[in-house]
């Protein structure tokens, strides 16, 4: 009875102490990004110019049916798919080899770690214009190859080569980020492991898919779910780069919502396609979890 | 395993949040509301930066101002890609400057600006009435800035043994054909924004002769803008074809076009009033540069209408702490010779009756701005002559830039339409 009444005044200051810590956190979090969300889902089903003085006209779903009734629209989202899907796995594909490359410690690995980060420390609005002046018609790759008698190569006036070119650029600017976390993977991945493959006899092919890729699982999730949200947010190496031309062949859906949906003050059709972003960002991410778990209880269940 | 699960579960769910965060912000932007004020005494104006008109620019030309009136002027670039871009957005947000120089009110903007048309200085300046919305006049300039020109070379034209400017489309055409066989690019265009903008300064002229008032007919649903424009689709079509325009312009950036003009490769490159400024800032050249008004429609008189845009125009926010300091500062910007002197002789400006040093180039322009038959409405059009939908200019260059890569100037006029039926 004695030890009772004294736990319970504790068990509630303990209680009392965790909830005074987390509050906080909870209102900033529900202040900064859970209302602009509602607020975004609300606007979306109305007229609104987004004017302090203008009520918002509640229009229904009339926003969406304009965002999937217009070819200009439904256009932008099969480019912003293209984009994520294929940058995210060139991202990921050349981040993952890049840090098998240059996981063990030495000199040159610490520069070419250093190099291939610095990708990512530029604006990516620079890494546009930069790749502008090496792709564009008299940029300094088609220089050289009239230089050379060659034919120039269409890599911004071509829309299927300039939708190619962003993605590569894009992938160029993006992977240095994925590089750190493959790189921080492996240096999880149980050493033991790998020795007793070694001396097992395993080929590194052999070491990389029974030992490596089963332990960079996490890694892998975390990385394809980055790269593919930062992918479908793109938005200034489209700016830079091609200004979403030639004829809109290189529009996103982010670069819509700025660019287009925003300066015409049509928040409510904005908002909508700002929705459809985070419910394409949580398909996403859902949709890379529940492919891991599978392969895990697959996994679970051959051994 | 329950646990495992329920782990799992939870950790895929966190996971899931934590990706989806990062959007949140996107949509974040769409809210938010407030007021924004300057410091005391002072007024915040959002302005056009350029490689013209840079920051240094316009403090010397308020100094004076300021020096007289004790007020300090805040000059702002914009935040986002550009004036029209930033102001919107800052007003929803409520961090809205004071005085906007280079942008034109709308149907969303004109309730938050305040209407100019009772001020005695106002009613004196340039394109005031043009620029009326119903019986109100938000918007204040210093001049004029001509849109439809073309510019040329006068080597290449004597090269290639062009007597004269060309004065209809069929001259036009041919010309083309003689600078190509002379060894020079026909006509220069480029990609971004100037892709649209210049096939609409090429037929400014023919269209607003053979359609006056083109934007108020659309808006009536007497015209459409397909219509309005196959003809020039056309054209443009037939120049990409037969290769007088070159098909990897539409990736080439404007700066790298005028700086092929001003290298002397092109024989004729359509731009506004405002390239005189960079042809200024080009120095000396290799050749000497002529400038004529777009031929005119087929029978009818030369040269026609002049697409023509208020320069420097300057509006005033409503509700703001200082609205006599705006309304000075706006009466100085626009009526005070020094500053207009200025303003006139920085970005390709041009003012009747003004006396301003005028280069070669300048003067021509100004003879056309004087020679022409009227001053109309441009792109989405101005005051009560304006199109019933707005971003008519980006979506109008993507479908000029669709003649570079293959669609047909009837795809281009039905791609035009569906856009403004989409979007009325």
């Amino acid at each position: 009875m004695e030890r009772t009444s004294v736990s319970k005044p504790r068990a509630w200051r303990d209680l009392g102490a965790r909830v005074s810590m987390v509050v906080p956190a909870v209102l900033v979090y529900v202040a900064l990004l859970v209302v602009p969300v509602i607020y975004a889902i609300y606007y979306s089903f109305t007229e609104y110019n987004g004017f302090p003085h203008r009520v918002p006209e509640f229009i229904g779903l009339d926003n969406y049916r304009t965002m999937f009734g217009s070819d200009d629209i439904t256009g932008t989202m099969v480019v912003t798919a293209v984009v994520a899907v294929v940058g995210a796995v060139a991202v990921n594909l050349a981040a993952l080899g890049l840090a098998l490359l240059l996981q063990r410690t030495n000199r040159f690995n610490t520069f070419g770690r250093v190099v291939m980060f610095y990708p990512h420390v530029l604006s990516a609005l620079v890494v546009g214009f930069l790749w502008q002046a090496i792709l564009g018609p008299q940029g300094v790759v088609n220089t050289m190859l009239e230089k050379v008698g060659t034919d120039s190569l269409p890599f911004l006036s071509d829309p299927d080569w300039a939708l190619w070119s962003m993605i590569l650029v894009i992938v160029w600017s993006l992977f240095g980020v994925q590089l750190i976390l493959y790189l921080a993977g492996l240096q999880a991945v149980p050493a033991d492991l790998l020795e007793a493959a070694r001396i097992d006899g395993a080929s590194p092919w052999q070491t990389f898919r029974a030992v490596t890729w089963p332990s960079l699982a996490s890694t892998v999730t975390v990385a394809v779910i980055t790269s593919g949200i930062s992918l479908l947010k793109t938005y200034d190496v489209v700016v830079s780069l091609t200004g979403s031309g030639p004829a809109g062949s290189t529009k996103t859906l982010a670069y819509s919502i700025l660019a287009v949906s925003f300066p015409q003050r049509d928040i409510g059709l904005a908002s909508a396609q700002a929705v459809l972003l985070i419910v394409a960002a949580a398909v996403l991410a859902i949709t890379v979890l529940v492919l891991r778990r599978r392969a895990e209880d697959d996994a679970e269940s051959i051994g | 395993m329950t646990m495992t699960s329920t782990n799992r579960g939870s950790k895929a769910r966190g996971a899931a949040l934590a990706a989806v965060v990062p959007l949140l912000l996107v949509a974040a932007c769409s809210s938010g509301s407030g007021s924004a004020e300057g410091e005391d005494g002072e007024i915040r104006m959002m302005v056009n930066l350029t490689d013209n008109l840079n920051q240094a620019y316009w403090e010397k030309l308020v100094k004076p101002f300021e020096d007289e009136t004790g007020l300090k002027v805040k000059i702002e670039g914009p935040t986002g890609k550009s004036v029209a871009e930033s102001f919107p957005q800052q007003l929803a947000a409520g961090t809205a400057p004071d005085v906007i120089q280079s942008i034109f009110p709308d149907d969303d903007t004109a309730p938050e600006l305040i209407d100019l048309g009772g001020e005695a200085w106002a009613k004196g300046t340039p394109m005031f009435d043009e620029y009326a919305m119903g019986d109100a006049h938000y918007a204040v300039g210093v001049g004029t800035q001509t849109q439809s020109l073309i510019y040329y070379n006068k080597t290449a034209f004597e090269k290639a043994g062009i007597s004269g400017p060309p004065t209809t489309w069929d001259e036009l055409t041919k010309d083309l054909g003689a600078l190509e066989k002379a060894g020079y690019t026909p006509m220069q265009t480029a990609g971004d924004f100037q892709t649209g903008l210049q096939l609409q300064q090429i037929y400014h002229p023919t269209l607003n002769q053979l359609h006056p008032k083109w934007q108020t007919a659309v808006a009536d649903d007497r015209l459409s803008v397909g219509d309005a424009y196959k003809p020039a689709f056309q054209m443009y079509a037939d120049w990409i074809e037969a290769g007088y325009i070159g098909k990897s312009d539409v990736g080439l950036s404007p700066s790298q076009a005028d700086g092929n003009f001003t290298a002397g490769k092109v024989g004729l490159y359509t731009n506004g009033s405002w390239f005189a400024a960079s042809l200024d800032k080009a120095g000396d050249l290799p050749f000497e540069v002529g400038v004529f008004s777009p031929p005119a429609a087929e029978g009818q008189a030369y040269p026609g209408p002049q697409g023509a845009t208020m320069a420097n125009p300057y509006m005033i926010r409503k509700g703001i702490g200082d609205e006599d300091g705006a309304k000075q500062l706006v009466e100085y910007l626009v009526t005070d010779a020094k500053a207009v002197e200025a303003q006139l002789g920085s970005d390709g400006v041009f003012r009747k009756g003004a006396e301003s040093k005028q280069s070669g180039v300048d003067a021509q322009i100004q003879g056309i701005l004087d020679d022409a038959p009227a001053l109309v409405a441009v792109g989405e059009g101005q005051g009560n002559v304006r199109l019933p939908v707005t971003g008519f200019n980006p979506k109008f260059t993507e479908v000029a830039q669709s003649l570079y890569t293959g669609a047909g100037p009837a795809d281009a006029a039905k791609s035009i339409d569906q856009w403004v039926d989409e979007n009325r």
